[in-house]
């Protein structure tokens, strides 16, 4: 699935604490099929957030978000979270939500400026998320070329199909 | 300016033979991949990115470690029919290093079969995999789908990281303190003190530590987020790979000059044991403070405490007792090659006769596969994490701490200063 950097992303906003754990996220321990995994994502932080999540919600997260094992994130693409916008990430989980593509954006200050059930305007070309609300504004970083370029195609297993195929088409 | 560990190690491995700096992003060379029982889940990436028939080739048939490991004897007819996957595959791919059938967990089997050496980039798709610092190699867990590009090319994207200096101070105790030692440092800077960064370990009780200690620490770098968590090579490592094997390797060290995020000094003299209360790693009290609450379950194991001085200790501290009534007190090996040596040294006898449970070696009391504790129940656990539901009940009340504090509450029922029930230490 492709990820285009270039779309404005806004979506009601679910916010979470400090140390959001991969074995809430993706508790397969527990639950061996995606079908499962998608009634249970997340419950140990917010017991309503599989049964209330709607496709294009949006994740605020403290620091250490995603911390943990691992395990990647797709259940949350899957019930239908549009981004993930987090004070800081857990390096393995930022690698995963970068390599099986979905929009992740480690971004300092985005707690003070959302609440809970509030718009957020996500825009990476412009560097900015806003509160559509409220109108406060914090700043998205810029993703090194390195990252961008696994977004640009589809995600790190896509890349390595292309290189494999450029390598050995020579 | 001088390189710190983490600097030295990724610049030469830098694709781009140049050295690096912290921040720098690069693509690196990789000397060993492990892969573990979720190898499948790599070939399905694979599939899904157009790899029809899964991956054409490994980079190199002898540098990718495959461990089945985790959960052996299969748990299910579903992990045994993918057993059978795994099997198929690694003989198609020519994978030299294959383990299939034998329990353990891969960051024991790791270096128990002489797999990683110092100054070596190893990955594998675990988070633990940063165990391996603890023979001074830069080693990390990597997602499923870098793993798959790993396996493809050798090669990965590193940022190379920050590095912090924890400098430990004070002296070994007749009991391993691995455990307290990270879990204090945890309930001080917080569960991502080290987020992103490179952990070198130092200072004056270094030389006085293990190799099973160091690897306990090493291994719980992830736990405070780091990317790295490196020891030096000393004549403790030397001697722990002399038998392990015949490859040569170049050791690393940090230059005098290098530049640390940050310094962290601990005194271990002047530590509490430590105990993390429910459900985050770095909820951490003194055990003093949580004395008194009542357990219905005792666990040592997996790859942070599963190793031969975790068990010694719990086997030592029991002679002579009885594990209190009502309490399971769990045992996991963290491999056959701990299992056995245990085995000789009399201590699984120990254990079976003061009323602990011996379970195979593997991954299971640290997940909810082996042991689930029920609504309500409380377990102390010298395992990985106490992460909310994680050994089964959301209800569940999850603590963790060091192999003897683990062993002083299975033997009081409760939550207790170990030198309150173990006169002898």
């Amino acid at each position: 699935m492709k990820f285009d950097l270039n779309r404005v992303i806004r979506g009601r906003v679910w916010k979470f604490g400090d140390s959001v754990d991969t074995d809430s996220i993706n508790p397969f321990y527990k639950y061996s099929t995606m079908e499962e995994l998608k009634k249970h994502t997340l419950e140990s932080f917010r017991p309503e957030f599989p049964k209330e999540v709607k496709p294009g919600d949006i994740i605020v997260g403290g620091r250490n978000f995603g911390c943990g094992s691992h395990r990647p994130a797709t259940v949350l693409r899957e019930v239908g979270v549009a981004a993930i916008v987090v004070e800081s990430a857990s390096r393995l989980f930022l690698r995963n939500t970068i390599a099986l593509p979905m929009p992740i954006f480690v971004t300092p200050g985005i707690n003070a400026i959302v609440r809970d059930g509030e718009t957020l305007e996500i825009d990476y070309q412009a560097n900015r998320a806003r509160n559509v609300a409220t109108g406060a504004v914090v700043a998205i970083p810029k993703f090194p070329p390195t990252i961008e370029r696994i977004y640009e195609c589809g995600g790190l297993p896509q890349l390595a199909r292309q290189r494999y195929l450029a390598e050995t088409a020579r | 300016m001088g390189q710190t560990i983490a600097e030295k190690i990724l610049s030469r491995h830098n694709l781009a033979q140049q050295p690096v700096r912290a921040g720098e992003f690069i693509g690196a060379r990789i000397d060993g991949a492990m892969c573990h029982y979720q190898f499948m889940d790599i070939h399905r990436l694979a599939v899904d990115a157009g790899f029809k028939e899964g991956f054409p080739r490994v980079w190199d048939t002898e540098r990718v470690f495959l461990l089945v490991d985790h959960h052996q004897p299969a748990l299910s007819q579903a992990y045994a029919d993918e057993n059978i996957l795994i099997r198929k595959e690694a003989q198609r791919l020519g994978i030299k290093y294959f383990h299939d059938a034998e329990p353990g967990i891969a960051h024991q089997m790791m270096p128990d079969y002489g797999y990683v050496r110092p100054g070596e980039l190893v990955v594998g798709n675990d988070s633990h995999t940063i165990a391996y610092g603890a023979l001074n190699a830069g080693s990390t867990g990597m997602t499923r789908a870098d793993t798959l590009y790993v396996l493809l090319f050798g090669e990965v994207w590193f940022q190379v990281p920050q590095s912090v200096k924890i400098v430990l101070e004070g002296r070994q105790p007749n009991y391993p303190i691995a455990k307290d030692i990270i879990l204090h440092l945890a309930g001080l800077y917080g569960d991502d003190f080290a987020q992103n960064m490179a952990i070198e370990f130092t200072g004056p009780l270094v030389p006085q530590l293990s190799i099973d200690s160091r690897m306990c620490l090493a291994t719980h770098g992830v736990e405070v987020a780091a990317k790295f968590a490196v020891f030096p090579c000393d004549g403790e490592t030397c001697e722990y790979l002399r038998m392990r094997t015949a490859k040569p390797y170049e050791p690393v060290a940090a230059d005098a000059d290098a530049v640390y995020e940050k310094e962290i000094v601990l005194d271990v003299d002047e530590m509490p044991f430590a105990v993390a209360k429910p459900h985050n790693f770095g909820n951490v009290r003194p055990v003093d403070e949580v004395a008194g609450i009542k357990i219905d379950q005792a666990q040592i194991g997996s790859c942070s405490n599963g190793r031969f001085e975790d068990i010694e200790i719990a086997a030592r501290m029991l002679k002579g007792r009885k594990v209190a009534k009502g309490v399971r007190f769990v045992v996991s090996p963290s491999s056959q090659q701990v299992y056995l040596e245990c085995m000789k040294a009399g201590l699984i006898q120990q254990l079976v006769e003061s009323g602990a449970h011996v379970v195979t070696p593997g991954c299971g009391i640290c997940q909810p596969k082996v042991g689930y504790v029920s609504a309500g129940e409380v377990c102390i656990t010298a395992t990985t994490r106490n992460f909310r539901g994680r050994k089964g009940s959301l209800d569940a009340q999850l603590y963790l701490g060091g192999p003897l504090t683990v062993t002083a509450a299975a033997v009081a029922g409760k939550i207790v200063n170990p030198k309150e029930v173990f006169d002898e230490i």
